[in-house]
């Protein structure tokens, strides 16, 4: 394996595995991660996303140097996560989606815990505390204990909790679990800003397709501990072949659509027919054509490209 | 080193440590129900077995001390407990901070609620009891006190390590821990009247020296020759093994992923 050199990689990560050992009798081993390799920009929002149990919070618990890896080499800001750890530890952050925190220290007491954790201490602490907590509208919450706080809440103070040392690199594991939705729109919307604003480079893990297709730059597909496919969003939907997707209201319908070249597959519901093509502007002309000299009725017509979500299913099988 | 940033770092688990104390009634009860019952109880049962005065300072001194290291021992477990009671285990770990901010920090806590539960005692010991902690002098009183909070800590440090070995489980550790000290470091006998293997492992427990350099201003020939040196740097090698061990564990729950179980 070529050393890893400095380069303007965030994340440089090869053939990590991990296996979990648990009980003292019977052993049981789960290996999480059987040998992945990610590499994530400076300043890019990667995306991890896999099911449940695929390895996503093992991943990155590895790269915020919360657990260590079994074999391979994980460098995270030109730094291994192994020997370099105590170094690394003042340049990241994360914040999971399922926060939790000291039942009874109010919002600014744990905000400050953490702040003095990470070096800061009188005006600065106190600044960094005030805007952290005017930046995420926790004001009116501030003396708050935290266990009286809605999720929503627990929530924003995990990611102020995340922000205290003004990371370089910042790890959300999924960070909109849970949430009403115009909340997890606005999470989004300010993941996005972060980035934007100061540059900060950005690994959240979700399983949510729409999350990761619209704000992540890169997107990697974990399951069963490996990396399946990687790319921007758009590559990824071209590089599984999926095509595009033509979504037609017919009367009457005909049986041989799916029999027609250049179609995938046809699936129908809710009156609508959704055939998957290989290229839609060779294949839509085509399946009009035959339509109408068929004398088959076309009400409506839509032609779309396949989400994430479809690539998900593909690729999980 | 930068000192600024150590200082900081165990100021912060300072500041934690006392408000969580201050926010829980259960704490607060711990502070102060069960050493003024055990205080009580123990100086009646003097009377009604008519000890000479000697005898009761005897006893006395070591409820004291059990009182105070128990209370002390604790809020130095607590570092670790209170992170995993809260499930927030992981957020301190993946700060840059060493296990010795931790149990530093909590020990400046445990030693202002050691003292504070001292002087309780003492005024309680003098008022029922007539004992008088002062009796011996301000510096050995002193000594003694610093003896009891050394002991905790170490007792303290190696909770933690245990819990962080072996997950939520291993908290029981922290209210048995002082049990165990209480049989071996002789806190209601001189260990003299301990079988020999026992004798052994008292006579490797600082706190048995801590006890006998004090009794000894109470009428009970010290039995050691340099009893309060011995405390000190037996206490100084314990409290360096602690806390590898509780370096030890930490790492090892990173290989093990118990850091992430105490957290979810
Ligand atoms: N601390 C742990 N101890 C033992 N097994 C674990 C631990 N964390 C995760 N696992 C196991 O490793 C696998 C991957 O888990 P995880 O990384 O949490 O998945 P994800 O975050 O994608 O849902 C699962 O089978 C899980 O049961
Ligand atoms: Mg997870």
């Amino acid at each position: 394996m070529p050393p890893a050199v400095a380069t303007g990689l965030a994340i440089d990560a090869r053939e990590v595995t991990k296996t979990f050992r648990s009980g003292w009798l019977r052993r049981r081993e789960t290996a999480a991660l059987r040998g992945v390799s990610l590499a994530v920009e400076r300043g890019a929002i990667f995306g991890l996303l896999g099911p449940n149990g695929a390895g996503k919070t093992t991943l990155l618990s590895i790269l915020a140097t919360l657990l260590v890896p079994d074999g391979g080499v994980a460098r995270v800001l030109g730094l291994d996560v192994a020997r370099d750890a105590n170094a690394l530890r003042r340049r990241l952050n994360m914040a999971s989606g399922r926060p939790s925190f000291l039942w009874s220290l109010r919002v600014d007491e744990i905000i400050a815990f953490y702040g003095r954790l990470y070096g800061l201490s009188g005006r600065r602490l106190r600044r960094r505390v005030d805007a952290l907590i005017e930046q995420y509208e926790l004001g009116s919450h501030r003396r708050a204990q935290y266990s009286e706080l809605s999720t929503g809440l627990k929530q924003r103070v995990a990611l102020a909790k995340a922000l205290v040392n003004d990371p370089e690199l910042l790890f959300l594991d999924e960070p909109t679990l849970g949430l009403d939705p115009d909340v997890s729109v606005r999470v989004r919307r300010h993941i996005a800003d972060l980035r934007r604003e100061q540059g900060m480079t950005i690994v959240l893990t979700t399983h949510y397709m729409r999350e990761a297709d619209e704000l992540c730059d890169e997107i990697g597909f974990i399951k069963g501990g490996r990396i399946l496919a990687h790319g921007t969003p758009d590559a990824l939907k071209r590089q599984i072949g999926l095509g595009d997707v033509v979504a037609l209201r017919l009367e009457p319908r005909p049986a041989w659509l799916g029999e027609m070249s250049g179609v995938l597959r046809c699936t129908e519901a809710d009156g609508w027919i959704e055939c998957t093509v290989d290229d839609a502007e060779k294949r839509v002309p085509e399946l009009l054509r035959a339509l109408l000299a068929e004398g088959v009725e076309i009400r409506n017509l839509q032609v779309r490209e396949p989400e994430l979500e479809e690539v998900f299913v593909e690729l999980a099988r | 080193m930068n000192w600024r940033a150590e200082l900081l770092a165990a100021w912060a688990v300072v500041v934690r440590n006392a408000l969580m104390g201050m926010r829980n009634v259960f704490f607060f009860f711990e502070l102060l129900f069960w050493p003024i019952v055990g205080v009580l109880s123990i100086g009646l049962m003097t009377r009604f077995l008519g000890l000479t005065a000697e005898q009761a300072s005897f006893v006395l001194v070591g409820t004291l001390a059990l009182s105070v290291i128990n209370v002390c021992q604790l809020e130095v477990a607590y570092a670790m407990l209170l992170d995993v009671w809260s499930k927030s285990v992981k957020h301190q770990f993946m700060a840059p901070i060493g296990v010795r901010h931790l149990t530093t920090g909590a020990w400046l806590v445990g030693m202002v609620r050691g003292f504070v539960i001292f002087v309780l005692l003492s005024a309680l010991g003098a008022w029922a009891f007539d004992f008088h902690v002062l009796a011996p002098g301000v510096g050995p009183a002193a000594v003694f006190l610093f003896g009891c909070f050394l002991t905790a800590w170490i007792v303290g440090v190696a909770v933690c390590a245990l819990i962080t070995l072996f997950g939520s489980r291993a908290e029981a550790f922290a209210w048995a821990s002082v049990n165990l000290v209480l049989v071996l470091a002789g806190i209601y006998y001189p260990v003299s009247v301990l079988p020999g293997p026992v004798a052994v492992v008292a006579e490797a427990i600082p706190l048995t020296y801590f006890l006998d350099a004090y009794r000894a201003h109470f009428g009970f020939p010290s039995a050691f020759p340099a009893p309060i040196t011995t405390g000190l740097l037996l206490s100084a090698v314990y409290a360096v093994l602690a806390h590898w061990a509780f370096r030890a564990a930490v790492e090892r729950a990173r290989q093990t992923g118990l850091l992430l179980k105490m957290s979810e």
